[in-house]
């Protein structure tokens, strides 16, 4: 098995080099030979994201002759494969949306190391900050086959212009923004608010710029309370937007019943009038404009999270792999998943990121998610992990629960920062505790 | 004389009211068709229309009404398959059903043994237990012995928590069939199982139909059972369309069409066989 | 021969047959036994001894995990959920099930009325769940229910052309009270004012909206202009006409002195209006019918209706089963005796109120009695109508029970939201157990 999977490895570093060397038969990816056997692999991903990976999946089957059945899972994923591991039904790999999600698995006795193979390729295509990710407690679990840049502002180009306005590179600015925005007659931000995970978002681009990555690391550890002043400033300054009706696409109710989805069309069609102006969050939005007919790079551009204190935030998230079953097939998947090809076949699709060095960025569709992707490779280490996705998942990944909820409770009313602050380290309290 | 001129009043009265009622019971007629009609027209138009206007502009603009969705979701196939798994649940959970709650009611109806109406009363008294209370441990349960993500286990479930009723209406229904009937066949040397096989059975017809409906719909409609217990790669239809409504808007265009095929076929099976839905429901066959 | 099968079937079969027998209800007994023993009795007393362990299942808590029913905020809002869910959900679905089935006896097409209210019984949550989600859309261009309320809305107020209207950076006006906007400096005859406004973007204006020009002076009159100040792509200068701005037609115009409104007029398409001479050393306003903002419907699936909204779905659902229960049981209500009422002079209230529904004590009460047990387990409505952002607020005990078994991994809770669950169906079991056995009696 490790012969195998390290033949894997040997090639997939081979196929990193190349302009040319996609269509070349030479260096083509030639996996250990699975015939026969079959691979499970849960991720929660529908739609696009879905009919993406399984093209990346099917690259697998065809390099190694498995079967590789793709299978949907619900939010929060660490509760559907615990009913499924409690009747050992568990599938061989699962794509883990959260770093806390790997803990957990580690800590229930499910996630299996990663194997020499998939280690070498990960040591060999994936910075340092983003095996650790993977990590727990000095031993690789993980493989971030996905990542996502989480401190983006994407906007309307046709609503910037008819408004004379340019990218906010500063919160007042971006404030400045929505308001002449808003004078033009557009409704200047969609916010996804029936979806907690993206206010979950806002609030930490916010807080990272302004309070700086340390007590972001401290907060998002729960070394420091969530009634810190910190967090309280971080409250008021997001309440300058979501507080202010006029700016949110159908108000404080309206952003509350909107998904994530549905927070992207609504901003990218309705020609020169759209429900809103800009909408916020990762690169991945891309995958969703492009179900509209808005080009990106002409009819939608992107602008980095304005920065609230000093620096602009770059937050990230990611999907990591993780091995399930001690099986021969599972470790396979993982080596191909922490290759260059397989990251390219998604990047090919749209709304793809990978924290992947070896990667082609040529492989990505166009200039706006190019740039998005070397940005990401090229901040290194001073990254920052979506901080609701180091909680654990009863805080920061559970619908209408803990931080989701909480935010929830104060886009609804964004006057009460205290309770916000009080509901939230109940929360905290309680989930860390564990 | 005095005594007409109020009947032919109250019979006016009468009339009038009459006309009110058909009046107020077509509205709630339309009223209850209308979130159906929704679905339905719904389904017959491009997600792009749904996103901007109501279902009710396709009577202004019928052009719009277009086969994509159910084009795009009998290619993708996944739905068309997911209805496969829920009729490869639903036939052997109702069947079996049957089978195993005629035998009991058989028993417990002409069989003597110790503490009969006892066993019988117990078994009844199990209707009322709601299936959540049986996820965790039979999940566990499952486990240990490999059903547990199986299409078999589901039906198991279902069949366990379909038995309390089935006893219950065969049991009654067969306690009808005539002393002298099963005395003469006794007579005539017939074993119990040839007994219950050529005389029992055949007459039960009537009520095995009704449990078969009650069955037949109770697991096809069933999602809650299932997203624990079945097989998540080939999960039945309600589970598949349950995973797409986390993005509800997004998925319109699968979300429609599938519902409506998944209601298909119990809609069928309700309207050929209402009656016995009916006497079915007259027995206390609601969990 | 009638006299010898008195003592039924055990009556004297020869030995080894008799030895058969006794094994016989064993072996039809055998598989319902085994499947209601191991999936239905084993598991009510797998919870009970599992909701006193801790979330691993390692060590004994005692009655923690029933502290934890009562204490934690999402279950008790579970709690509190299922105690509207059980008083509301069937009261409502047998009462209109009670209506209807007294209604549709005196129609001819009754029984197609009945499958139409029947049929949603045939459907199942899931899809039940996905209809009203469409019904419940936020939007009235798409939901039918908000569609139908706004409606009915707007018969009774007008919206405005100017909804989002409001000063621009260095305008000459205020906020004031209820919407309206002031000027801060009371106007004077002959000198003309500017009043530019924002936030109405060209495509939305009036269409006979023109370019908006400064008013003439006129010494007998106050004018002014009230005009979209914002060109677009930037460009224009605030508080000044600029070329490509537009006039607010029809826009009403009020002259206030001390409270008290003197005068009042409407602006022409280029935005100029003029007010008579009475209007001299008084503030303008635009009072605030001008930007009403369109109703957009009430927020079905908001934090506060989305209960009540699931529960009209489940009526919607179930009403068809009270029905066709209370319409069979009306089938054996003597018709004697209600025209005999009738005779005696009672009216159709009367008979309903004094004779129907007493008649049909015993039906109703098993109507709602099974429709309650039903609500108790109520899940796929609930997981599938309320979005994420309400999903707390419509919790129940049965959506918690999954949520703490799978989400949050506490097998301590969910057995004792399972233990509750049961407790609450167990007066039906024992009433059902004593009607039984003196049915058996008989």
């Amino acid at each position: 098995m490790l012969a195998a999977a390290a033949a894997l490895t040997l090639s997939a570093c081979g196929g990193s080099g190349g302009d040319g060397g996609k269509d070349d038969d030479a260096p083509k990816a030639k996996g250990p030979n699975l015939k026969g056997q079959t691979v499970s692999v849960a991720a929660v991903w529908s739609g696009p994201e879905k009919d993406a990976f399984r093209k990346v999946l099917d690259a697998f089957e065809e390099s190694t002759g498995a079967k590789v059945t793709l299978v949907p899972a619900q939010d929060p994923i660490i509760g559907f494969l615990e009913s499924k591991v409690a009747g050992g039904g568990q599938p061989d790999v699962a794509m883990l949306p959260q770093v806390g999600a790997i803990e957990q698995a580690v800590a229930n006795g499910w996630a299996k190391p990663l194997g020499k193979g998939a280690e070498e390729a990960l040591t060999t295509n994936y910075s340092k900050g983003w095996a650790d990710l993977g990590s727990v407690d000095g031993t690789p679990y993980g493989v971030y086959f996905k990542a996502a840049n989480k401190s983006l502002v994407w906007y309307n180009t046709a609503v910037f212009e008819n408004a004379g306005v340019e990218e906010p590179k500063t919160w007042d600015e971006f404030l400045k923004a929505a308001q002449t925005v808003f004078d033009s007659g557009v409704t200047p931000v969609s916010v996804a608010g029936a979806d907690g995970w993206t206010l979950t978002d806002w609030f930490e681009n916010v807080y990272l710029s302004q309070a700086g990555p340390e007590k972001y690391d401290q907060l998002a550890k729960h070394e420091i309370k969530w009634t810190d002043a910190s967090v309280t400033k971080a409250l008021e300054t997001l309440a300058d937007l979501f507080g202010n009706k006029d700016f949110l696409a159908g108000g404080q109710s309206g952003a509350l019943q909107t998904e994530f989805p549905a927070s992207v069309t609504q901003t990218f069609t309705g020609g020169d009038q759209p429900k809103a102006g800009m909408v916020f969050e990762g690169d991945f939005v891309s995958i969703n404009i492009g179900q509209t007919d808005a080009e990106i790079g002409t009819d939608a551009k992107v602008f980095p999270f304005p920065a609230v204190g000093e620096n602009s935030p770059a937050v990230v998230g990611g999907d990591a792999a993780v091995a399930l079953k001690d099986s021969k097939g599972a470790q396979a998947l993982l080596t191909f998943l922490a290759g260059p090809e397989s990251a390219e076949i998604w990047a090919k699709e749209g709304g793809f990121l990978s924290p992947n060095k070896a990667v082609d960025t040529a492989a990505y569709p166009n200039d706006v998610q190019r740039d998005i992707a070397e940005a990401l490779i090229a901040a290194g280490d001073d990254i920052r992990f979506d901080m609701s996705d180091q909680a654990p998942q009863a805080f920061g990944g559970t619908p209408g629960k803990g931080e989701w909820k909480a935010l929830q409770d104060f886009l609804k009313n964004p006057k009460d920062v205290a309770g916000t602050q009080k509901a939230l380290e109940r929360a905290a309290a309680a989930a860390y505790k564990e | 004389m005095s005594a007409r001129e109020p009947a032919l009043g109250s019979r006016i009265a009468a009339r009038l009211s009459g006309g009110l009622v058909q009046f107020v019971l077509v509205v709630v007629g339309l009223f209850w068709l209308m979130p159906t009609v929704g679905l339905l027209l719904s389904s017959l138009r491009a997600p792009g229309d749904i996103a901007e206007s109501g279902w009710w502009t396709v009577f202004t603009a019928p052009a719009q009404l277009t086969w994509e969705n159910y084009q795009g979701v009998l290619e993708d196939g996944a739905i068309t398959g997911s209805l496969l798994s829920t009729v490869a649940i639903t036939v052997p959970a109702t069947v079996l059903v049957i089978v195993i709650g005629s035998l009991a009611g058989y028993a417990f109806a002409w069989l003597e043994f110790p503490g009969r109406d006892w066993w019988f009363v117990l078994v009844v008294a199990l209707l009322a237990v709601p299936v959540q209370v049986a996820l965790v441990p039979v999940s566990e349960l499952f486990g240990w012995v490999g059903l547990f993500e199986t299409t078999a286990g589901v039906v198991l479930f279902h069949v366990a928590f379909g038995l309390p009723f089935a006893v219950f209406l065969m049991r009654n229904f067969f306690a009808q069939i005539p002393k002298e009937l099963m005395e003469a066949a006794r007579l005539d040397g017939a074993g119990e199982v040839r007994l219950f096989t050529r005389v029992v059975l055949p007459l039960g017809g009537p009520a095995i139909a009704s449990l078969g409906i009650f069955q037949f719909l109770w697991v096809w409609n069933d999602m809650l059972v299932a997203l624990v217990f079945a097989d998540s790669d080939s999960p039945p239809v309600t589970v598949a369309l349950q995973q797409q409504v986390r993005q509800f808007g997004n998925n319109i265009d699968i979300l429609a069409p599938g519902a409506f095929l998944s209601m298909i076929i119990p809609l069928a099976v309700f309207f050929a066989f209402q009656r016995q839905f009916v006497s079915g429901l007259m027995s206390g066959a609601v969990k | 021969m009638a006299d010898g099968t008195k003592t039924g079937p055990a009556a004297a079969p020869p030995a080894p047959a008799r030895r058969r027998r006794r094994w016989t209800p064993v072996l039809f007994l055998l598989p319902a036994l085994v499947l209601l023993g191991a999936l239905v009795v084993y598991p009510i007393g797998y919870s009970v001894v599992r909701s006193v362990l801790d979330k691993a299942g390692e060590s004994f808590v005692g009655v923690d995990n029933y502290v934890t029913l009562f204490t934690d905020d999402s279950i008790r809002t579970a709690l509190a959920n299922n105690l509207i869910w059980v008083a509301l959900a069937p009261t409502v679905a047998t009462a209109l099930g009670l209506v209807f089935a007294v209604l549709t006896e005196r129609v001819r097409w009754g029984t197609a009325f009945k499958l139409v209210v029947f049929m949603p019984m045939a459907i199942s949550m899931l899809a039940s769940g996905i209809i009203f989600r469409l019904v419940y859309e936020q939007d009235p261009d798409r939901g039918v229910a908000n569609a139908a309320w706004v409606a009915v809305h707007d018969t009774f107020n007008e919206s405005s052309a100017f909804p989002k209207a409001h000063p621009g950076p260095k305008s000459p006006l205020e906020k004031s009270e209820g919407g309206s906007f002031t000027t801060r400096e009371p106007a004077r005859a002959g000198e003309p004012v500017l009043l530019p406004l924002v936030g109405v973007a060209p495509d939305k204006m009036p269409e006979d909206a023109a370019p908006a020009a400064e008013a003439k002076a006129d010494p007998g009159k106050v004018t002014g202009t009230a005009w979209q100040d914002f060109t677009r792509g930037g460009g224009g200068t605030p508080s000044v006409v600029d070329p490509e701005e537009l006039g607010y037609p029809g826009i009403r115009v009020e002259a206030v002195k001390d409270g008290k409104v003197v005068a009042e007029t409407r602006a022409g398409p280029d935005g100029t209006f003029a007010l008579p001479a009475e209007a001299d050393g008084a503030q303008l306003r635009f009072p605030a019918d001008n930007f009403r903002e369109p109703y957009n419907g009430v927020d079905w699936l908001g934090p506060s209706l989305v209960t009540l909204s699931v529960i009209s779905a489940y009526v919607w659902m179930w009403a068809g089963f009270a029905m066709v229960l209370i319409a069979a049981g009306l089938a054996g209500v003597p018709r004697e005796l209600m025209e005999a009422a009738r005779i005696d002079g009672a009216n159709e209230w009367q008979v309903f109120r004094r004779i129907t529904v007493p008649m049909l004590a015993p039906v109703l009460g098993v109507v709602l009695v099974t429709l309650m047990i039903n609500v108790l387990k109520i899940f796929d409505l609930i997981v599938v109508i309320a979005p994420g952002s309400s999903r707390d607020d419509a919790n129940v005990l049965a959506v918690q029970l999954y949520d703490s078994a799978f989400g949050d991994r506490d097998l301590g809770v969910a057995s004792a939201i399972a233990v509750l669950l049961f407790l609450l169906v167990m007066p039906v079991m024992v009433t059902n157990v004593r009607r039984l056995r003196k049915e058996a009696r008989r």
